[in-house]
């Protein structure tokens, strides 16, 4: 199973959808169970933006298999154009009581995918993860 | 997600497993927010074993956050230990090591909020 797509109403209950939606297909992709981790955490905090951040109706999720290693998560929501790469990254050295958890989100992504890539499609915004999975080198 | 509070005498034990995303992290603040309270109350510390944790997104970082803050707040020693390989990661990109005390395992914890043997 190399390519596969769904397509949710973009309300908080159903990140549980995607997450079970993206672990089965990694499943019957074979691919190994500890890289998984930075595709549920990229879904995650896409998802949980464009629901509570934007005004989205509805979200998709389509997964590929690109060569033996390298996973494309791609997703989508119909909010007004936004472009979560516009933000800048969060202060990391600022002390506790100044904290801020607002862009770590994308951060984390941003660190952990080999490439995040965003364009405006038809009124949709569409954001783009790849990682190559490194054998046996799980991190 | 499931949590084990344990109130010892020096130290508050905290045992958290599961995933600490989204829709689990609004409960998991709440019972930490009370331990703290609760420990405040007979000076002890709060020591939160994550070795059951294997997921958390920023969402659970977040928690992490205010109960930090909460016990600096109430004058309460805080300090983690045992993160799995995934949350390690989490913390170490989002520089959380700077502002939390992160340890490897109960005991160097235990030290280090001064409620060691």
């Amino acid at each position: 199973m190399s390519v596969a797509r769904t397509e949710v109403p973009a309300q908080v209950a159903e990140l549980a959808t995607l997450q079970g939606f993206l672990g089965a297909w990694w499943a019957a992709s074979g691919l190994p169970e500890g890289a998984i981790f930075a595709f549920e955490l990229a879904l995650e905090e896409l998802f949980i933006n464009a629901v509570t951040h934007g005004a989205a109706t509805r979200f998709s999720l389509s997964l590929e298999l690109a060569g033996e290693a390298s996973v494309r998560m791609t997703l989508t929501d119909d909010s007004p154009p936004f472009d979560p790469l516009s933000l800048a990254t969060p202060d990391l050295d600022s002390p506790l009581e100044e904290r801020n958890i607002g862009g770590l989100g994308l951060h984390l992504i941003r660190t952990m995918m080999d490439e995040v890539v965003y364009c405006r499609e038809e009124n949709l915004n569409r954001l783009m993860v790849a990682k190559t999975l490194v054998p046996s080198t799980e991190q | 997600m499931n949590t084990l509070i344990d109130p010892q005498d020096r130290a508050t034990l905290v045992a958290a497993s599961g995933r600490l995303d989204f829709e689990a992290s609004a409960a998991f603040q709440k019972e930490l927010e009370a331990a703290i309270a609760a420990a405040a109350a007979r000076k002890a510390a709060v020591i939160v074993d994550c070795a059951g944790i294997d997921y958390v997104s920023s969402a659970g970082l977040r928690v992490f956050l205010v109960a930090a803050r909460a016990a600096k707040g109430a004058s309460v020693a805080f300090a983690v230990h045992s993160l799995t390989t995934a949350v390690k990661e989490v913390f170490d990109v989002s520089g959380f090591g700077r502002i939390i005390d992160v340890l490897p395992d109960h005991a160097s914890a235990m030290t280090k909020v001064g409620a060691g043997a």
